[in-house]
């Protein structure tokens, strides 16, 4: 039986006096501890995320490069984007790379958790082993896969050679450099869904697949209609967060393929970056920024639309 | 009544580490050297390196009686450093800059001139500088930095490989033909196993060629591309067919981790196209080796001729930081602390009277002193724009799927030179601010 405070709260009869209104909520003293304790995560997001919004907002209507003072531009800089073949060819090598890495990522996440849920001894090994890639800086693991991708000596292509396959020079290649980045980064991210999705299935009362059974439900359906609806608030979350890495995605096709051959692997944070910071046309790029702001405040509110037919709660 | 003191004194505590805490962060964040502090600050990727960047400090403190403050970063990440610095006010009184990126900084206002200075001290002899290191360190007729080293892009061979194939050593002095070199690079290949040249597919390399054919990336006033005029043609198809048709050179593996360098220690391959500052990096080679000018195209043997210089940022303020800005510059670029930098064999010193301490090995060293000198082949300063960094990408974009054969090179110069004359006249645009800013 749960007690509630109202329970164990002593009983008072005698009337407040009339002159003396209670403080409203937002000044009561537990409003005012909760303020205390969201204090310091409210200032870091004023300083280093809502500021640098609002900054870049200001910044891509001017003309600035860096040194001299910046001169009014209006939305000369939002105009640049149109004609300019560079940012639409890295706007779609991050919409091609979020294509495809989220689903593959979700889809290896969720097997390897539920490999892990069938009751596997040393869970935790297994659990830490499978998380080790992901806690790996980027930066060793590109390293890394640049040699595993080298065309005539790398693992990859000799264990595709011990099949008979001529495996292509991955990363020089217009049609494999990103497939290539995107096994990379696969590897590199699947073990933070399969911690969520284990905490997920774990949590997912046994009771319900009892019930199931006695219906004489079969795996797939248990996995259809127990499984995913009760796991779907977990997928929901690492699909939000995937999708907004995945467009962020920067260090691993800097290191690996320096964008090339081409423009095939440069993604929009990359031009972003050499925009603002090589070339020294901030404006530019603090425009670009705000493009890609709305691009993933638009797929974020899409998918916040989804889950209220899609996702299930507790409740 | 204990709980409530209790309560109190977590709360004092609080507060009081909470002051404290504010302090520590102020003052954290009002941290810098003190005034009359020789603060520089220069790139350094390696101990070798950080060892002479502390002798060189030994050295100012010595000659200018004050603490000597270095902010040394890795070279990549150090343009990226010294953008910030610059921006918010932090920038050291005297800055190293590649120069190739002299015309970026002095155009956009970043660094100031440094005529009123020179003119001023009648102590500072500009003539002691090899002339290509002057021409590097200017931009629009002014003096922007005063360099520190400057070499030609000479190439390195060899020795073993090409006595093990009985093949004669090159001249020491007269650069040969690049038939010749093509026929050698194609004698000394045996595929898989050994390779005839090595150079990165870039355009740092391929201007070398370029220069040596009579051509330039830009036209003579820099109004348009010259990539596509024949003479920048047949460099680029030549050193094209060196990678694609004739494979003399290792097979490309990754085009972000490619290194000349890296492929010439491993002692299969005859010829590396490099700069002298490879010299201290080469010198831990298990074979013997040496180096010989470039090979003469219909121009001659006129490479690219590089350098770095030290700056002083516009943010300095007149008066007696400026003052102390100028004597520390002069003592990085003096003979003495020249001396400390050729010595330990990091490149070739710009100050011709610093000359001297730039010794072999390797035993033909002394051509890199020669070439600059005009005595033997020749050397091309290298031609930036004040956007060189966007002329560098977009060339980096296209250029390097010609060495793996996926573009030909009539057509990735047909693609690419639209956008490069783009960049030509954001060039000239930004050059003719800059003079109008200053006039």
């Amino acid at each position: 039986m749960a007690i509630s405070t109202a329970d164990t709260a002593p009983v008072t009869t005698a009337p407040a006096p009339a002159t003396q209104a209670p403080p409203p909520r937002w000044r009561s003293r537990e409003a005012l501890t909760a303020w205390l304790f969201i204090l310091p995560s409210l200032i870091g997001f004023l300083i280093f995320t809502a500021g640098p919004v609002v900054a870049a907002g200001v910044i891509s209507l001017l003309n600035w490069n860096l040194f001299s003072a910046p001169t009014w531009a209006g939305l000369h800089n939002f105009a640049r984007l149109g004609p300019d073949p560079t940012f639409w060819s890295a706007l779609g090598s991050t919409a091609y790379f979020t294509l495809v890495s989220v689903p593959l990522t979700i889809l290896v996440s969720l097997l390897l958790a539920l490999l892990l849920n069938q009751g596997v001894k040393r869970i935790a090994v297994f659990r830490s082993l499978l998380l080790l890639p992901y806690a790996t800086i980027t930066v060793a693991v590109a390293f890394v896969w640049i040699w595993l991708y080298i065309p005539h000596d790398g693992l990859v292509n000799a264990v595709l050679g011990w099949f008979g396959i001529n495996g292509p020079a991955w990363l020089i290649s217009d049609n494999w450099a990103m497939p290539a980045l995107i096994l990379m980064s696969v590897w590199k991210s699947f073990g933070f869904g399969m911690v969520v999705f284990l905490a997920g299935l774990q949590a997912i009362p046994q009771q319900l697949y009892e019930a199931g059974r006695v219906d004489g439900t079969s795996p797939w359906n248990s996995f259809r209609h127990i499984t995913l609806p009760m796991l779907s608030p977990a997928l929901f979350f690492v699909i939000v967060t995937s999708v907004i890495g995945s467009f962020q995605v920067f260090d691993q096709a800097l290191i690996m393929t320096n964008g090339g051959p081409g423009t095939r692997t440069t993604t929009l944070v990359m031009y972003i970056y050499r925009t603002g910071f090589e070339n020294y046309d901030q404006g530019y790029a603090a425009a670009q920024s705000l493009v890609l702001f709305a691009f993933i405040v638009l797929i974020t509110a899409g998918q916040f639309l989804f889950q209220r037919r899609l996702v299930h709660y507790d409740n | 009544m204990s709980r409530t003191m209790s309560t109190n004194l977590t709360r004092r505590s609080v507060l009081q580490l909470g002051g404290l805490a504010g302090i520590a962060f102020a003052a954290g964040c009002s941290s810098g050297p003190p005034a009359g502090t020789a603060t520089w600050a220069m790139w350094s990727s390696s101990a070798a390196e950080k060892k002479v960047w502390e002798d060189f400090g030994k050295y100012v403190e010595q000659q200018l009686g004050v603490k000597s403050v270095a902010t040394l970063t890795p070279s990549s990440g150090y343009p990226t450093k010294l953008d910030l610095q610059l921006v918010s006010g932090t920038a050291s009184l005297v800055t190293a800059l590649n120069g190739t990126l002299i015309p970026t900084y002095a155009a956009r206002g970043a660094h100031r001139s440094l005529d009123d200075l020179i003119a001023a001290d009648p102590d500072f002899k500009l003539d002691d500088f090899y002339e290509t290191s002057r021409k590097i360190s200017g931009f629009n007729g002014k003096t922007y930095a005063i360099g520190f080293d400057v070499a030609p892009t000479v190439m390195y061979y060899n020795k073993d490989l090409l006595k093990k194939q009985g093949i004669p050593l090159p001249s020491r002095t007269e650069p040969m033909s690049w038939a010749t070199f093509r026929d050698l690079a194609k004698q000394l290949t045996k595929p898989g196993e050994q390779y005839g040249f090595t150079c990165a597919p870039a355009i740092d390399d391929l201007v070398s060629w370029i220069y040596c054919a009579g051509g330039n990336v830009m036209s003579a006033d820099a109004s348009r591309s010259a990539l596509g005029d024949p003479e920048a043609m047949e460099a680029l198809q030549f050193v094209i067919d060196l990678f694609v048709k004739d494979k003399v050179t290792p097979p490309i593996k990754n085009l972000v981790t490619e290194s000349s360098l890296s492929n010439f220690m491993q002692g299969n391959v005859a010829f590396m196209q490099n700069g002298p500052w490879q010299v201290v990096n080469a010198r831990k080679a298990k074979f013997d080796w040496d180096i010989i000018p470039f090979p003469a195209g219909a121009n001659g043997s006129t490479p690219r001729v590089s350098g770095s210089s030290f700056a002083i940022p516009s943010g300095v303020r007149e008066g007696a930081q400026l003052d102390l800005a100028w004597k520390l510059l002069k003592t990085l670029t003096s003979t003495g602390a020249l001396d400390i930098y050729a010595k330990a064999g990091r490149n070739n010193p710009a100050r011709l009277s610093a000359g001297s301490a730039f010794q072999p090995p390797p035993d033909n060293l002394g051509i890199v002193q020669d070439i600059l000198a005009g005595k033997i082949a020749g050397g091309h300063a290298f031609d930036v724009t004040t956007n060189w960094n966007q002329v560098k990408q977009l060339l980096g974009q296209d250029l390097p799927r010609t060495f793996l054969g996926q573009v030909s090179v009539p057509d990735a110069i047909s693609g690419l030179t639209p956008r490069l004359d783009v960049l030509m006249r954001q060039h000239l645009d930004t050059t003719r601010q800059a003079a109008a800013r200053k006039g």
